[in-house]
């Protein structure tokens, strides 16, 4: 504790200073145009770059966000992409990472490595093999929201089975066998031992998966068909090269919020979670040994 | 519960190009505490694994009660198992990992909670049922594995170096609550261990383990005691292997040349002829004055003196070069020996054992011999055999 103290109140050499100064410029140069943004969707008049005024009416207003259905629709159709993204990619991705780590074949090895490709593969040149793929071979998958499902899942896949099999390559395979030892079918075994197991890493997937297919363009727009398939990002990106309003801020806003509030509660799960086990293993050495068997015998 | 008989018939296990058991042949009766003993790599936990299923054998049968075991899942077979490293599942509590195995047998609730609740018990956990496993110290959490493997009443209990991660004196205190527990339920354990203590103190029969084959099995006494093989001896404790020639017979035993000595021994191998390994245990060598007289009696002096606690090891260098240790109890008084005196080591002849000389010396490179750190507190035999001396008991003896 004492020692503790006096390292802390030690002076720290000039370099950290300025380490901590870049730091903190870093992030105010980061947050200064979500700050803008912020603030411009709160102008009265039509500008997004002169300020005129305090006004609600792009939040509230016959053309706010909220009410304009270029806007709304958009943001519903982000988060439909979304839901997709994360409900397909994570059961898909635990499950594929399971057999990629668990079985031990002559295939494994290339198999996982194929995984992972999509991961290193410029998401451009994903875009435009699957637009091909779409358009000319597979006819029964149309462009709009399945193609645009089916390009998001293609590449948040292998970003899960990264996460997954991290968390997997610590869970030493002895719970599995010790599930089977006392009569688990090896499906039960992997539903009661290593899915609770795997529950941070389950959890950090879904964040990811939700995060990267709001943040998504470059696929989302390839395989979009009418404007019932427009992002918030493909929104955004056409709108500013129109007339926009300070909606459209106001559009960019609500999408960043709802993404932090959603990945930080999930976060926030995920240190729970994991802080659940860190508490536990350090308690462990803590409590002090029990009176063994033999003394109560007596 | 009658039953828990296990044969195993020229079990034979490679993985890639590493023989890891080869073609051993084990019978485990019913009720019995077997121990497979050996260093590690030696085959033990290979065998273990393939009887709970976990590993497949490359040709061989198991058999449990007569029935061949080969088409049969793990999570169908009737034994259980207690990990080396306990594999609790630390998302479920104390209470709820016991259960874990009568939930998949699908018990009624009352069932299973008078179940787990007397399992409790029996290893005195009662207390602990809402406990999650991280909050439980070493030997409880060993209780748990034990509890939730006794709970299923399987035909045979299979434990894989159970003690290994507990300190020594935890450890002796569950060696002997382990048997208990085992004379209590009366069914087959399966005892996996490279310490030979505990397989000494528990079992009613020990397989010594080499190299994936098994160089002796027999009750604890004899494997201690009559040694079959010179991997047997070393790996039972400390023993001395003194290098001799087998003359002649001689009454009911025979006669060894070592060096320009003559010894009767009347253990062991005495039909065997020509380079032959002579065993003799600290414990049974006497150390005497010098002008003392008489057979058997080697002449030497005192190398160095290792204080034991409960005795003081005496490692003597022989006329004829050998090295010898000798253990003198601790009975209070002061040893009239010190560093350099000149002593007749008497060897009795009944304390001398022949052995064959098969393997040659292999068996005493192994590294594994040197006993771990930890029974040394025990004020036991097990200190490092004669041939891995290391420089810190001469630190510690060279103290005037």
């Amino acid at each position: 504790m004492r020692s503790e103290l006096v390292i802390r109140a030690r002076r720290l050499p000039w370099g950290a200073y300025a380490l901590g100064a870049i730091v903190i410029a870093y992030l105010l140069w980061s947050l200064a145009p979500v700050a803008i943004a912020f603030l411009f969707s709160f102008n009265r008049g039509f500008s997004r770059s002169v300020w005129q005024g305090f006004s609600l009416q792009w939040w509230t207003g016959p053309n706010s966000v909220f009410h304009d259905s270029m806007y709304y629709d958009a943001i519903k159709h982000s988060f439909l992409l979304a839901a997709f993204a994360v409900i397909i990619t994570v059961p898909l991705g635990v499950s594929l990472s399971v057999f990629l780590s668990r079985w031990r074949g002559r295939t494994s090895r290339p198999a996982s490595l194929l995984a992972t490709l999509p991961l290193v593969v410029p998401e451009l040149v994903l875009s435009l093999a699957m637009f091909f793929l779409v358009t000319k071979l597979l006819h029964f998958i149309s462009l709009g929201t399945p193609a645009q499902v089916l390009g998001q899942v293609t590449f948040i896949l292998p970003l899960v089975i990264v996460i997954t099999r991290g968390r997997l390559a610590s869970i030493p395979i002895g719970f599995e066998e010790a599930a089977m030892d006392l009569g688990a079918s090896p499906l039960a075994a992997f539903r009661l031992v290593l899915v609770p197991l795997l529950a941070p890493a389950i959890l950090a997937s879904a964040i990811v998966a939700f995060a990267v297919s709001i943040d998504d363009f470059v696929i989302t727009q390839y395989m979009a068909s009418t404007a019932s398939t427009t992002s918030v990002p493909m929104l955004i990106y056409n709108a500013t090269r129109g007339s926009a309003t300070p909606a459209l801020n106001a559009t960019a806003i609500v999408m960043a919020m709802t993404t932090i509030v959603v990945t930080g509660t999930g976060y926030l799960l995920y240190r729970a979670l994991s802080r659940r086990e860190q508490i536990t293993a350090v308690a462990g050495d803590q409590f002090p040994t029990v009176p063994a068997l033999g003394e109560g015998v007596r | 519960m009658a039953g828990g008989q296990i044969d195993i018939e020229h079990l034979t296990k490679t993985f890639d190009d590493v023989l890891a058991v080869d073609d051993i042949s084990l019978e485990m009766t019913s009720g019995e505490f077997f121990s497979m003993l050996g260093p590690s790599g030696c085959g033990k936990t290979t065998t273990l694994r393939m009887i709970a299923g976990f590993e497949r054998p490359s040709s061989g049968r198991i058999a449990l009660d007569g029935v061949d075991m080969q088409h049969t899942p793990p999570h169908k077979r009737q034994v259980n198992t207690v990990f080396q490293s306990y594999m609790i599942f630390p998302h479920l509590n104390v209470y709820e990992n016991i259960a874990f195995g009568l939930r998949r047998q699908r018990c009624s609730k009352e069932e299973t909670r008078r179940r787990v609740n007397e399992t409790l018990e029996l290893v005195q956990l009662g207390k602990l049922a809402a406990r999650k496993p991280s909050q439980l110290s070493g030997g409880q959490q060993q209780r748990v594995a034990l509890a939730r493997a006794l709970v299923l009443s399987p035909a045979v209990l299979l434990l894989d170096e159970p003690l290994g991660a507990l300190d020594a004196k935890l450890r002796r205190q569950l060696q002997i609550e382990l048997k208990t527990l085992q004379q209590t339920v009366g069914i087959t354990f399966v005892y996996v261990t490279h310490d030979q203590e505990e397989a000494l103190t528990m079992s009613d029969r020990i397989a010594v383990m080499n190299n994936g084959r098994v160089e002796q099995v027999a009750t604890p006494r004899e494997v201690y005691e009559e040694p079959a093989t010179e991997f047997v001896a070393d790996f039972m404790g400390v023993s001395n292997l003194i290098d001799a020639e087998a003359e002649a017979k001689d009454g009911d035993g025979c006669r060894l040349r070592v060096g320009d000595f003559t010894l009767r021994a009347h253990g062991g191998d005495c039909e065997a002829r020509g380079p032959v390994k002579c065993l003799v245990r600290p414990e049974r060598v006497r150390l005497e004055a010098y002008d003392a007289a008489g057979e058997n009696r080697l002449p030497g002096m005192v190398e160095r003196l290792v204080y034991l606690g409960s005795a003081i090891q005496v490692i003597l260098r022989l006329a004829t070069g050998d090295k010898l240790q000798a253990l003198a109890q601790n009975d209070g008084g002061t040893l009239e020996y010190t560093q350099g005196t000149a002593v007749q080591a008497y060897l009795p002849p009944d304390a001398l054992r022949v052995l064959r000389s098969a393997g040659a010396a292999t068996t005493q490179e192994q590294p594994e011999l040197t006993r771990p750190a930890t029974d040394e507190a025990s004020g036991r035999i097990n200190l490092q055999p004669l041939v891995s001396e290391t420089a810190t008991d001469g630190a510690a003896n060279d103290r005037p």
